[in-house]
Protein backbone atom coordinates (compact mmCIF):
# COMPACT_ATOMS: atom_id res chain seq x y z
CA UNK A 1 0.00 0.00 0.00
CA UNK A 2 1.18 3.47 -0.79
CA UNK A 3 0.22 5.07 2.49
CA UNK A 4 -1.78 7.73 0.68
CA UNK A 5 -4.55 9.41 2.58
CA UNK A 6 -7.69 11.25 1.62
CA UNK A 7 -8.03 14.50 3.52
CA UNK A 8 -11.54 15.81 4.14
CA UNK A 9 -12.62 19.15 5.54
CA UNK A 10 -16.21 19.25 6.73
CA UNK A 11 -18.04 22.07 8.45
CA UNK A 12 -20.21 19.52 10.19
CA UNK A 13 -17.75 16.79 11.06
CA UNK A 14 -14.45 18.66 11.22
CA UNK A 15 -11.26 17.83 9.35
CA UNK A 16 -10.15 14.22 9.15
CA UNK A 17 -7.94 11.94 7.08
CA UNK A 18 -8.64 8.45 5.81
CA UNK A 19 -6.01 6.05 4.47
CA UNK A 20 -6.83 5.54 0.79
CA UNK A 21 -6.89 1.78 1.26
CA UNK A 22 -9.59 2.10 3.93
CA UNK A 23 -12.07 3.98 1.75
CA UNK A 24 -15.33 2.14 1.08
CA UNK A 25 -16.70 2.40 -2.45
CA UNK A 26 -20.41 2.38 -3.27
CA UNK A 27 -20.48 2.62 -7.09
CA UNK A 28 -24.26 3.13 -7.13
CA UNK A 29 -24.31 5.54 -4.19
CA UNK A 30 -27.08 5.12 -1.65
CA UNK A 31 -30.77 5.24 -2.49
CA UNK A 32 -31.62 8.92 -2.73
CA UNK A 33 -27.91 9.84 -2.67
CA UNK A 34 -26.63 8.60 -6.03
CA UNK A 35 -23.49 10.75 -5.86
CA UNK A 36 -22.43 9.48 -2.43
CA UNK A 37 -19.93 6.86 -3.57
CA UNK A 38 -16.91 6.98 -1.29
CA UNK A 39 -17.19 6.63 2.47
CA UNK A 40 -15.00 6.43 5.54
CA UNK A 41 -16.08 4.25 8.46
CA UNK A 42 -14.91 5.77 11.73
CA UNK A 43 -15.10 4.09 15.12
CA UNK A 44 -17.00 5.63 17.98
CA UNK A 45 -14.88 7.49 20.50
CA UNK A 46 -16.85 5.73 23.25
CA UNK A 47 -15.56 2.27 24.07
CA UNK A 48 -18.25 -0.38 23.93
CA UNK A 49 -20.56 1.62 21.70
CA UNK A 50 -22.14 -0.46 18.93
CA UNK A 51 -22.30 2.62 16.72
CA UNK A 52 -19.88 3.94 14.17
CA UNK A 53 -19.84 6.92 11.92
CA UNK A 54 -20.04 6.57 8.13
CA UNK A 55 -18.90 9.79 6.52
CA UNK A 56 -19.16 10.58 2.83
CA UNK A 57 -16.00 11.71 1.08
CA UNK A 58 -17.88 12.97 -1.97
CA UNK A 59 -20.16 15.19 0.10
CA UNK A 60 -18.26 16.17 3.27
CA UNK A 61 -21.44 17.39 4.96
CA UNK A 62 -23.16 14.02 4.54
CA UNK A 63 -22.69 11.48 7.29
CA UNK A 64 -24.56 8.66 8.98
CA UNK A 65 -24.46 6.62 12.14
CA UNK A 66 -24.36 2.89 11.48
CA UNK A 67 -24.41 -0.27 13.55
CA UNK A 68 -23.71 -3.94 12.94
CA UNK A 69 -27.24 -5.35 12.85
CA UNK A 70 -26.11 -8.90 13.62
CA UNK A 71 -24.65 -7.76 16.94
CA UNK A 72 -27.99 -6.28 18.00
CA UNK A 73 -30.32 -8.86 16.43
CA UNK A 74 -28.84 -12.35 16.36
CA UNK A 75 -30.10 -14.17 13.29
CA UNK A 76 -30.26 -11.09 11.13
CA UNK A 77 -27.61 -12.52 8.82
CA UNK A 78 -30.12 -15.19 7.81
CA UNK A 79 -32.24 -12.44 6.24
CA UNK A 80 -29.52 -11.63 3.74
CA UNK A 81 -29.58 -13.17 0.27
CA UNK A 82 -26.90 -15.72 -0.58
CA UNK A 83 -23.60 -14.18 -1.49
CA UNK A 84 -21.06 -15.95 -3.66
CA UNK A 85 -18.14 -14.89 -1.49
CA UNK A 86 -19.82 -16.38 1.58
CA UNK A 87 -22.22 -14.30 3.63
CA UNK A 88 -20.02 -14.64 6.72
CA UNK A 89 -17.37 -12.62 4.89
CA UNK A 90 -19.63 -9.66 4.20
CA UNK A 91 -19.54 -6.61 6.39
CA UNK A 92 -23.13 -5.55 7.05
CA UNK A 93 -24.09 -2.11 8.33
CA UNK A 94 -27.51 -0.78 9.19
CA UNK A 95 -28.17 2.94 8.92
CA UNK A 96 -29.35 4.40 12.22
CA UNK A 97 -31.91 7.20 12.39
CA UNK A 98 -31.49 9.32 15.52
CA UNK A 99 -34.53 11.49 16.22
CA UNK A 100 -34.81 14.39 18.65
CA UNK A 101 -35.19 11.85 21.44
CA UNK A 102 -32.18 9.56 20.94
CA UNK A 103 -33.83 6.82 23.02
CA UNK A 104 -36.24 6.39 20.10
CA UNK A 105 -33.50 5.73 17.57
CA UNK A 106 -34.16 3.11 14.92
CA UNK A 107 -32.17 0.99 12.49
CA UNK A 108 -33.04 0.43 8.86
CA UNK A 109 -33.07 -3.35 8.64
CA UNK A 110 -34.87 -3.40 5.29
CA UNK A 111 -32.05 -1.68 3.43
CA UNK A 112 -28.67 -2.61 4.94
CA UNK A 113 -25.34 -1.67 3.45
CA UNK A 114 -23.23 -4.68 2.55
CA UNK A 115 -19.52 -4.40 1.86
CA UNK A 116 -17.14 -7.02 0.57
CA UNK A 117 -14.12 -6.49 2.84
CA UNK A 118 -11.69 -7.80 0.23
CA UNK A 119 -12.60 -5.22 -2.40
CA UNK A 120 -14.16 -2.61 -0.06
CA UNK A 121 -16.97 -2.30 -2.60
CA UNK A 122 -20.49 -2.19 -1.27
CA UNK A 123 -24.06 -1.35 -2.01
CA UNK A 124 -27.36 -0.80 -0.31
CA UNK A 125 -29.52 -3.90 -0.47
CA UNK A 126 -33.31 -3.84 -0.41
CA UNK A 127 -34.79 -6.78 1.50
CA UNK A 128 -38.39 -6.46 0.37
CA UNK A 129 -39.67 -9.49 2.24
CA UNK A 130 -42.36 -7.74 4.24
CA UNK A 131 -40.73 -8.81 7.51
CA UNK A 132 -38.06 -6.17 7.94
CA UNK A 133 -38.67 -2.55 8.85
CA UNK A 134 -36.94 0.64 7.78
CA UNK A 135 -37.50 1.80 11.38
CA UNK A 136 -36.68 -1.04 13.72
CA UNK A 137 -36.39 0.21 17.33
CA UNK A 138 -32.86 -0.20 18.70
CA UNK A 139 -33.61 0.22 22.40
CA UNK A 140 -36.40 -1.71 24.06
CA UNK A 141 -39.27 0.53 25.12
CA UNK A 142 -39.03 1.51 28.75
CA UNK A 143 -39.23 4.43 31.06
CA UNK A 144 -37.37 7.51 29.88
CA UNK A 145 -33.73 7.62 30.88
CA UNK A 146 -33.03 9.48 34.07
CA UNK A 147 -31.89 13.04 33.53
CA UNK A 148 -28.15 13.00 33.50
CA UNK B 1 -46.30 9.29 -20.47
CA UNK B 2 -46.27 6.48 -22.98
CA UNK B 3 -49.42 4.37 -22.62
CA UNK B 4 -49.58 0.87 -24.10
CA UNK B 5 -52.34 -1.74 -24.01
CA UNK B 6 -51.23 -5.34 -23.50
CA UNK B 7 -53.02 -8.68 -23.27
CA UNK B 8 -52.26 -11.45 -20.78
CA UNK B 9 -48.89 -13.00 -21.57
CA UNK B 10 -47.76 -10.12 -23.74
CA UNK B 11 -44.53 -8.27 -23.12
CA UNK B 12 -43.16 -4.75 -23.06
CA UNK B 13 -39.47 -4.29 -23.70
CA UNK B 14 -37.60 -1.36 -22.15
CA UNK B 15 -34.31 -0.82 -23.92
CA UNK B 16 -32.37 -3.88 -25.05
CA UNK B 17 -32.18 -5.73 -21.77
CA UNK B 18 -35.39 -5.26 -19.80
CA UNK B 19 -38.72 -7.01 -20.40
CA UNK B 20 -41.98 -6.79 -18.48
CA UNK B 21 -44.55 -9.55 -19.01
CA UNK B 22 -48.20 -9.48 -17.95
CA UNK B 23 -48.53 -12.75 -15.99
CA UNK B 24 -51.94 -12.49 -14.38
CA UNK B 25 -54.82 -10.07 -14.10
CA UNK B 26 -57.21 -10.57 -11.20
CA UNK B 27 -59.63 -7.82 -10.25
CA UNK B 28 -57.59 -4.70 -9.60
CA UNK B 29 -54.32 -6.64 -9.26
CA UNK B 30 -51.81 -7.29 -12.01
CA UNK B 31 -48.86 -9.65 -11.68
CA UNK B 32 -45.84 -8.62 -13.70
CA UNK B 33 -42.75 -10.61 -14.54
CA UNK B 34 -39.69 -8.41 -14.96
CA UNK B 35 -36.47 -9.69 -16.50
CA UNK B 36 -33.46 -7.42 -16.31
CA UNK B 37 -29.70 -7.64 -15.86
CA UNK B 38 -28.58 -7.72 -12.22
CA UNK B 39 -27.27 -4.15 -12.32
CA UNK B 40 -30.78 -2.89 -13.04
CA UNK B 41 -32.40 -2.48 -9.61
CA UNK B 42 -36.10 -3.21 -9.47
CA UNK B 43 -38.15 -1.96 -6.55
CA UNK B 44 -41.79 -1.58 -5.75
CA UNK B 45 -42.27 2.16 -5.81
CA UNK B 46 -43.51 2.50 -2.22
CA UNK B 47 -40.53 0.49 -0.95
CA UNK B 48 -38.09 2.65 -2.89
CA UNK B 49 -39.71 5.82 -1.52
CA UNK B 50 -39.69 4.52 2.06
CA UNK B 51 -35.99 3.70 1.87
CA UNK B 52 -35.08 6.99 0.23
CA UNK B 53 -37.01 8.86 2.90
CA UNK B 54 -35.36 6.87 5.69
CA UNK B 55 -31.90 7.45 4.20
CA UNK B 56 -32.62 11.17 4.15
CA UNK B 57 -33.77 11.11 7.76
CA UNK B 58 -30.74 9.07 8.80
CA UNK B 59 -28.37 11.68 7.35
CA UNK B 60 -26.82 13.36 10.35
CA UNK B 61 -27.73 16.95 11.09
CA UNK B 62 -25.72 17.15 14.30
CA UNK B 63 -22.21 15.77 14.57
CA UNK B 64 -22.92 14.96 18.23
CA UNK B 65 -25.70 12.49 17.41
CA UNK B 66 -23.31 9.55 17.57
CA UNK B 67 -22.41 10.38 21.15
CA UNK B 68 -26.08 10.82 22.02
CA UNK B 69 -26.84 7.43 20.54
CA UNK B 70 -23.95 5.84 22.41
CA UNK B 71 -25.07 7.49 25.66
CA UNK B 72 -28.64 6.30 25.17
CA UNK B 73 -27.40 2.80 24.47
CA UNK B 74 -25.15 2.82 27.52
CA UNK B 75 -27.80 4.15 29.89
CA UNK B 76 -30.36 1.57 28.80
CA UNK B 77 -27.83 -1.24 29.06
CA UNK B 78 -26.70 -0.17 32.51
CA UNK B 79 -30.30 -0.48 33.69
CA UNK B 80 -30.89 -3.98 32.39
Amino acid sequence: MTGQTVAVVSRRFGAYEVPADRVLHFPEGLIGFPGARRFALLDSTRPGSPFRRLLCLDDPELGFVVCDPASLWPGYAAALPPYEGGAENLAVLALVTIPQKPMEMTANLMAPLVVDPRTRVGRQLVLDTGRLSTRHPILPPGEPAATR
Amino acid sequence: MLVLTRKLGEVIRVGDAVTVRILEVKGNQVRLGVEAPPEVRIYREEVYRAIRKENEEAALREPGSLDEASAAWQSRRDKS
